[in-house]
């Protein structure tokens, strides 16, 4: 640094100089010592010429800056703890809010990968009193087209359906494939980086050129196909299909905006099917491109008073009902359900809170380090420091401070992160990195500065501008400390009191929930069974029987395993979230129901018989499935009891529902029900059990109604062992590989581990607010602690006349205590009132607990008022323990 | 305070520019470390004049940033390492305007003491 090289420079020059005159001394004949000596006098006070040499630079105010900064420095070796305290409690505040902040910034503030993406809007149908109808049948969404004033486009899309694999120059991988409306590359605004999208005909009814074009996206071009550009043109295989590459897309691009895996888009091919509006008309998801200056609810106003003239084409009166009100909301608002939004922001808030308290609990530290040095100060003063220069050197420190602790508290924030990277992706759409983006570092710097500010500016500016002489006049520690200061310091302490508290009572409120969650009866075991979710590669078995050639042989292997008790396949474990099935039957499928509405509604769930010794499933009526169900014998099922109680008038006894038909495997042969099963949680702990409809898979085959959605996407294997994790897998994830090469990318997972990441947003919240409040309660009683301690020291001289004067140790014990309960209490109240008045921001997480729920208020209070008591009768008991002679001898 | 504090800078200006001009004029001479320019100013005015140290290095540095001398370090002729000072020609140019402007000062303070008989 050119600065030190001066510095340096200047310090050799006036070495030199002093030589020179030295050596002309000795030539005029003095002695060594004298000539030394005499020389030096005679150039005078070296540091100042340096001083005032250095002034003449451009550089003075790095200078003062660098003597503020290595003044700070001592300051804080001279007291570590005070250092130590003040930027653990600083990062503490800064690492919560950072940390919170990367995921909020992550989920729901990070840009979309399309032009204008805030005037993107999808449509979809509302419906107050029963489960909206999912998707737009298409004479609708053209309608719209024609009539609709409020979007400049609208376009529509759909999910292949099933799982899809894209062969590739080395082996297949799954891959996401839409079919997206011809227009809808416009609509995004953006464009294929290589060829072209679809053209515009390609979704009209009229068949067109493009009817086998696909668009690849940059993962798996790059992945697949090695970044070829020569691949347009050129045919590739989606499960087994041919189609012609037309485009890739460019990196980055994503639609629907989820997750990573590769994604191919094929045009939408308009069928006759696509002519009505019944129930079995395909419905697509549909996104428009909202004109300039429409507001969402302004284009749902004007949708729903055109939709009623349309809805007049559903000749269904139930059908015309739900389909006739609509829900706009911009693109990116649906990514992010409103349940983890609200979860993260609660979050946030939280965060927040706890950065807050730090700021206080800091802020009252840096005052009452103040005051202690009001005396140093005030000399400093005396000797003709100009107030600025005070201030400034206070705020060296500060701002020294608050750096350390925004560095540690990133650190804190990455690692955070990070520890909660894996319930963050159960409960997101997106992988959550740890690091942060500029926008994130921008948000660091500014919270550095506010807590360097309000931390030690304004003591700093209380501590130059209090008055010089009365504090050097009083002298020392016991200079009296203004009323209006110590009621501030103490203000500090009961907001600190009673911001804390509304920390913890959230937390409390939490921990009920899970408390209430894990006591939910799940309606099966839990212990010692692992599941593999496979993606079953349908593809491959056309024309063969995935039963007979995939399932049996794989669990007869499974079943040889050593260690391995039972094992089964189910098509989706209980709570698993992995392949829903739903069946819905209308009429005379449904025949033998008496107390059926047109349609039945159920979860359909293929499972293999040995599933019940995995599970334990309970029986209310029947027999579940066993080896004699096979392909060849009378086709059976097994229902919930959900279902029976839904859909049979008689359904006080469940073993009259035993022996009636329930509609058909294949079309001509109908079911007989053998079994009605307990009610399991299937879905979500929190969820009542939903109708469901078992098969056995030995029975399910290439003719069966339902057998490409029961066997030919998804299974999963689940087997009860004693082994453990580290041995079983690896072996077991061989065992599926011998079956088929495609399995042995399943995922695995215990059992116990399904339950625990279905309990979602609550669980991470609770973890989160665990930590937040436990550093609240921490925070706080420091706090307490602190200013106590402080008084303590301030008052020996009083105390130690008191006691002289004849009070008794338990009056001296009293009247610190008095003062600390008075903080608590106060800040108790008002924490109570604020919790009270909050609480009700996380009313939607709480599960067995309202959210004004006394005994966790009550238990909450009383845990602060113990850890406050223990913190105020220590330094207490230090006061009572003063010694009078010792105390009035010490000025 | 206003007034006094200007008086103040009044002086060390008149001060400064003056033995601003008195280290120009002794580097004209060569050039030249700055033990030797205060050896050299207290030789040439009979030891009436003494430069102080507080005020001939922060003039020599501000000579250095205005562009009037350049330094460079040298070893002397007893082997001393030293940072020698030379002028450079805005320097020269500076050294005679400040000449002029000294002799008018003289002349005109010399026409007040001494009126014209």
């Amino acid at each position: 640094m050119v600065w030190w090289r001066r510095k340096r420079e200047l310090e050799e020059e006036i070495a030199a100089h002093v030589e020179m005159a030295m050596a002309d001394r000795m030539a005029r004949g003095e002695d060594p010592e004298t000539a030394r000596r005499e020389a030096e006098r005679e150039f005078g006070n070296a540091a100042l010429v340096k001083d005032v040499t250095a002034e003449t630079w451009r550089w003075r105010w790095l200078d003062q800056l660098l003597q503020d900064v290595r003044y700070a420095l001592r300051q804080m070796k001279k007291s570590p703890g005070f250092a130590l305290t003040v930027i653990g409690t600083l990062a503490l505040g800064i690492g919560a809010a950072v940390a919170m902040f990367t995921v909020v910034d992550k989920v729901m503030l990070r840009p979309l990968p399309y032009r204008d993406a805030g005037r993107l809007a999808s449509i979809e149908f509302e419906s107050k009193q029963v489960a909206p109808p999912w998707g737009v049948p298409l004479l609708d969404i053209q309608e719209w087209r024609k009539w609709d004033r409020s979007f400049s486009e609208i376009g529509y899309y759909v999910g292949l359906g099933g799982r899809n694999y894209l062969e590739g120059s080395n082996g297949s991988q799954q891959v996401m494939a839409t079919i997206i409306s011809a227009n809808l590359l416009d609509l995004l605004g953006v464009k294929p980086m290589l060829g072209r999208g679809f053209s515009p005909q390609a979704d009209s009814f009229a068949k067109s050129g493009d009817a086998d074009a696909i668009l690849l996206g940059n993962t798996a071009w790059r992945q697949m196909f090695g970044a070829d550009p020569k691949l347009l043109g050129k045919t590739v295989k989606i499960s087994g299909k041919s189609h012609t590459v037309v485009g890739i897309m460019p990196p980055g691009f994503a639609f629907p905006f989820a997750g990573s895996a590769p994604e191919v888009w094929m045009p939408a091919q308009p069928g006759p099917a696509d002519g009505g509006r019944t129930s079995s008309t395909p419905g697509y998801e549909v996104i428009g491109r909202l004109r300039r200056g429409v507001t969402p609810a302004r284009a749902t106003t004007e949708l729903n008073v055109l939709q009623k003239q349309i809805a007049k084409g559903y000749v269904d009166k139930d059908a015309r009902e739900t389909h006739s009100r609509f829900r706009i909301s911009t693109y990116g608002d649906t990514l992010v359900d409103a349940d983890t939004k609200h979860a993260l922001l609660a979050l946030l808030a939280a965060s927040g809170l706890l950065w807050l308290i730090a700021c206080v609990n800091s802020t009252n530290l840096l005052l009452a380090r103040a005051m202690a040095r009001q005396r140093e100060i005030a000399v400093r003063g005396a000797l003709g420091a100009g107030r600025w220069r005070i201030v400034q050197q206070l705020m060296m420190e500060g701002l020294l401070l608050s750096s350390s602790a925004t560095l540690i508290g990133s650190a804190i924030a990455w690692m955070a992160v990070k520890l909660f990277a894996r319930s963050l992706s159960k409960m997101l759409p997106l992988p959550v990195s740890a690091a942060p983006n500029g926008l994130l570092l921008l948000a660091l710097v500014l919270l550095t500065l506010v807590s360097a500010l309000a931390a030690s500016v304004w003591p700093a500016v209380l501590a130059a501008y209090s008055p010089i002489e009365p504090a050097l006049k009083q002298g020392g520690q016991q200079s009296g400390t203004s009323r209006a200061r110590s009621r501030l310091r103490s203000g500090l302490v009961v907001t600190e009191i009673a911001l804390s508290l509304t920390l913890l009572v959230a937390c409390g409120l939490l921990l009920r929930t899970i408390y209430a969650l894990r006591h939910v009866q799940l309606g099966f075991r839990t212990e010692h069974i692992f599941v593999a979710s496979m993606n079953i590669p349908g593809y491959k078995f056309e024309g063969k029987n995935l039963t007979s050639d995939l399932y049996e042989p794989l669990l007869e292997r499974v079943r040889h395993m050593p260690g391995v008790e039972a094992a089964g396949l189910i098509s989706e474990v209980p709570l698993g979230k992995t392949f829903r099935i739903q069946l819905t039957l209308n009429g005379n499928a449904a025949d033998e129901l008496d107390n059926a509405p047109k349609t039945v509604n159920a979860q359909l769930i293929g499972v293999s018989p040995e599933m019940q010794g995995v599970f334990g499933f309970k029986m209310a009526a029947g027999r579940f499935f066993n080896s004699q169900d096979t392909a060849t014998t009378t086709p059976v099922m097994v229902i919930n009891r959900a279902f029976a109680r839904l859909y049979y008038s008689n359904n006080k006894d469940m073993r009259k529902i035993i022996g009636k038909k329930l509609w058909h495997l294949e079309p001509g042969k109908p079911a007989e029900i053998i079994g009605v099963l307990d009610d399991v949680r299937q879905a979500g702990i929190t969820l009542k059990p939903s109708p469901e409809v078992d098969l056995d898979i030995a029975q399910l085959g290439p003719k069966s109604t339902a057998y490409e959605a029961m066997e030919g996407m998804a299974m999963d294997l689940a087997v009860r062992t004693d082994r453990s994790e580290a041995s079983f897998l690896p072996e077991l994830r061989e065992v599926l590989r011998q079956a088929d090469p495609a399995l042995a990318g399943s995922t695995m997972s215990t059992m116990d581990q399904v339950v625990e990441d279905s309990y979602g947003s609550q669980r991470m919240a609770a973890h989160v607010l665990e930590i937040f409040a436990g550093s609240a309660l921490l925070l706080c009683v420091a706090g307490l602690y602190g200013l106590l301690a402080y008084v303590v020291t301030q008052r020996t001289r009083e105390i130690g006349l008191r006691i002289a004067l004849g009070a008794q140790r338990g009056d001296v014990l009293w009247l610190v205590m008095r003062q600390a309960t008075w903080m608590l209490a106060a800040g108790v109240a008002i924490g109570l009132g604020a919790a009270y008045a909050s609480t009700r921001l996380i009313g939607s997480f709480l599960y067995g607990v309202r959210a004004h729920d006394g005994a966790t208020f009550a238990a909450v209070a009383l845990v602060l008022l113990a850890a406050g008591a223990v913190a105020a009768y220590l330094p207490a008991r230090r006061a009572a323990g003063v010694d009078p002679m010792e105390a009035l001898r010490a000025e | 305070m206003g007034t006094p504090r200007e008086k103040y800078q009044n002086r060390i200006e008149l001060l400064q520019g003056t033995l601003d001009m008195l280290i120009l004029e002794t580097l004209k001479w060569g050039a030249q470390h700055g033990y030797g320019i205060s050896q050299a100013i207290g030789a040439q005015s009979g030891e009436i004049l003494k430069v102080e140290t507080g005020s001939l290095y922060p003039a020599l540095h501000r000579l250095e940033r205005q562009g009037f001398v350049r330094s460079e370090w040298k070893t002397t002729e007893a082997g001393q390492r030293a940072k020698f000072y030379q002028m450079t020609a805005t320097g020269k140019r500076q050294l005679a305007a400040d000449r002029e402007r000294w002799e008018q000062m003289v002349t005109a303070i010399g026409a007040i003491l001494n009126p014209a008989e």
